[in-house]
């Protein structure tokens, strides 16, 4: 009785959520095909993809100069590669180092998920700082690096702490009474089951990594990252190739997501049995 | 030939092991039963070397075993819950240590295929190499966990409590196949149980492990014909235990009265626990008349009909609950009245007495 009355309440509100959510991004995607002459603003004066052309240098050299974008999205592509790697590795390895307590492991474990909780226009001040008192110079594979590490190496860490949570030791333990050394185990038995978790891993790491601000604010020196490079171009004047760039680097993301998602199909298939064996035990 | 001298092991303040010794021979089934918390998969695991003992030694044929690596024993495990490689088939499954392993891996293909279909066909896996481990039933399970350990060659195999996850039927034909499985390829099982007929079964020698050390280890006939102590009789599930009191050469408590055996001597006064088979006791009404050497007379409780037997529960006027079994093989057991007092007649001679109570 109750849920007949729940189910469509709860629908709808779910569908509003949606709608909000995707709502900005629905109106930039259509402003993205202003015509020629329009600005970032409605009513679409005409239908177009000339600010797609623009973007990418098919268009009359005009008025308006192209976005300076080129470089800084291959510094930020591979700032968030860097990123990715590092902190999967420490967070595979940090988390496989909390399987067993050890002493001081509850405060080890709060300063680890520090980095994420502690206000990044802080952290990204007091990194300039420091490496001005140091003599270091700021640049974002230095000193934006080191921040975007700290910053996402907690949710990697978080996230591969839960994949271990209800991994059955005793699988590594058979493979080791079968005279498997421990360091093969890891690779041939452990690493393989928690591959999935590694992929959700990664793919925190990259996305926070990818569009981090207010951290590469102050650390990143003078070339800019992809989300400092768009926010520069708002001071002198928006027009609508923003919303064609953000349209093209929204496709990216959802080109990325529907990778992860297809490798994590494959692996949870090919290790359903966690199930499986919790049934027999 | 493993020993284990004087091992302990301790979690916090539970004491899993208890200054334990004892010696597992070679080419032998040695099963170990215990009851749930006596420390039989703290002992299993400090074997294997995934515990190390907090004092005490482990040795095979006279080598230390201490702080050597789990994958340096060879030993076998095989566990509760299979503990599978989920994401191998199989076949890889099980040529999985011949593959990795850091002493002597077998590197050629057509070798590790061979020792494979070998063990696949000894264990009657065949036709199932290629499947998932998840698309294959809990026996099966059982037998790749089997034969992944087997092909490998250890000196001795662990199983703990290896038929725990299978149905009763399966239970029974693994039983036989784990046997015979044994005695071909000549290697020492140590299969650990809480099920005394799975112990007695199974084992050439039993172990009884009790309090974290072994109460008593011997051929299973004659650790179950004799018991060592009360401890070990209570594991058997199989005798009612008394306590009481050794007076002119009778035992003495509330209630009951016997005879105790010339063997040991009973002192008077002293201590004494005796056990008495749930068979060899007899039931007669309260007032027969018949002169009965040894009887204790108790109230009937219940019943359970277990197929080929039936359980009877009397209870003592203290409060001590006696079991009495009859086998259906015999004449039809009468059906006693709820409450109601009996006389439990027995043999004085069938009584074992333990002077030396259990702590």
């Amino acid at each position: 009785m109750e849920a007949r009355v729940l189910k469509p309440i709860l629908g709808v509100y779910c569908a509003a959520f949606i709608l909000f959510l995707y709502g900005p991004m629905i109106v930039l995607a259509i402003l993205s095909f202003q015509g020629a002459g329009g600005g970032p603003q409605f009513p679409i004066i005409e239908w177009s993809t000339y600010w797609y052309r623009h973007l990418l240098g098919m268009t009359e050299p005009g008025r308006i100069s192209r976005l300076p974008i080129g470089d800084s999205l291959l510094r930020s592509l591979t700032l968030a590669v860097m990123t990715t790697v590092v902190s999967t590795v420490l967070g595979v390895v940090t988390a496989q180092g909390f399987r067993t307590r050890f002493k001081g492991s509850g405060v080890v474990f709060y300063l680890v998920i520090l980095g994420m909780i502690v206000p990044g226009v802080l952290v990204g001040l007091g990194m300039a700082l420091l490496s001005n008192l140091l003599g270091i110079n700021r640049s974002w594979w230095g000193t934006a690096f080191v921040l975007h590490v700290v910053y996402t190496f907690p949710f990697a860490f978080l996230v591969m702490l839960a994949i271990f949570n209800r991994f059955d030791r005793s699988v590594e333990e058979a493979s080791l009474s079968l005279g498997v050394s421990p360091a093969q185990t890891f690779r041939r038995v452990t690493f393989p089951m928690i591959f999935p978790g590694v992929l959700s891993a990664m793919l925190f790491s990259f996305t926070l990594s990818y569009d981090e601000f207010s951290r590469t604010l102050f650390t990143s020196g003078r070339e800019l990252t992809l989300p400092l490079t768009i926010y520069g171009t708002f001071s002198v004047e928006i027009y609508p190739n923003i919303f064609a760039f953000g349209v093209l680097t929204t496709l990216f993301s959802f080109t990325l997501l529907l990778i992860y998602a297809l490798l994590m199909l494959r692996a949870v298939r090919s290790a359903r049995s966690f199930k499986g064996q919790e049934e027999a035990a | 030939m493993l020993s284990l001298n004087s091992v302990t092991k301790r979690y916090g303040a539970f004491t899993a092991l208890d200054r334990l010794s004892v010696t597992i021979p070679d080419d032998a089934y040695v099963s170990l039963l215990g009851a749930s918390g006596s420390g039989k998969t703290s002992l299993l695991r400090v074997i294997a070397g995934f515990e190390e003992p907090d004092s005490g030694t482990v040795s095979y044929d006279g080598k230390h075993l201490n702080g050597v690596a789990p994958h340096r024993r060879g030993i076998g495990f095989v566990f509760q819950n299979f503990a599978l490689f989920p994401h191998l088939s199989v076949e890889n499954n099980i040529a999985f240590g011949l593959r990795y392993r850091e002493q002597e891996p077998v590197v050629d293909p057509a070798d590790v295929r061979q020792r494979v279909a070998d063990i696949v066909r000894l264990v009657g896996l065949e036709g199932l190499e290629a499947r998932k481990v998840t698309a294959i039933s809990g026996g099966q399970r059982q037998r790749v966990a089997l034969a992944r350990t087997l092909v490998t060659e250890p000196r001795m195999v662990l199983l703990d409590e290896p038929l725990g996850a299978l149905d009763a039927n399966l239970r029974e034909r693994m039983c036989d196949e784990l046997r015979a499985i044994r005695e071909r390829l000549k290697v020492t099982f140590l299969h650990v149980t809480g099920s005394e007929t799975e112990a007695l079964l199974m084992g050439d020698t039993v172990a009884v492990l009790s309090a974290g050390s072994v109460a008593q280890i011997a051929p299973a006939s004659s650790l179950f014909s004799a018991p060592l102590n009360a401890d070990v009789a209570r594991h058997l599930n199989a005798y009612n235990v008394l306590s009481g009191k050794a007076e002119g050469g009778h035992f003495h408590a509330d209630g009951a009265r016997f005879p105790l055996p010339d063997h040991p001597v009973p002192q008077d006064g002293a201590p004494v626990d005796v056990a008495l088979r749930f068979d060899r006791i007899s039931v007669v009404a309260a007032d027969a008349a018949e002169p009965l050497d040894a009887v204790i007379p108790a109230r009937f409780v219940a019943s359970e009909f277990n197929g080929s037997s039936v359980l009877s529960f009397f209870r003592m006027d203290d409060g001590t609950l006696l079991q009495v079994v009859a086998h259906l093989s015999g004449p039809p057991p009468r059906s006693f009245e709820s409450g109601a007092l009996y006389k439990l007649a027995f043999d004085p001679r069938d009584v074992i007495s333990f002077t030396e109570r259990a702590a």
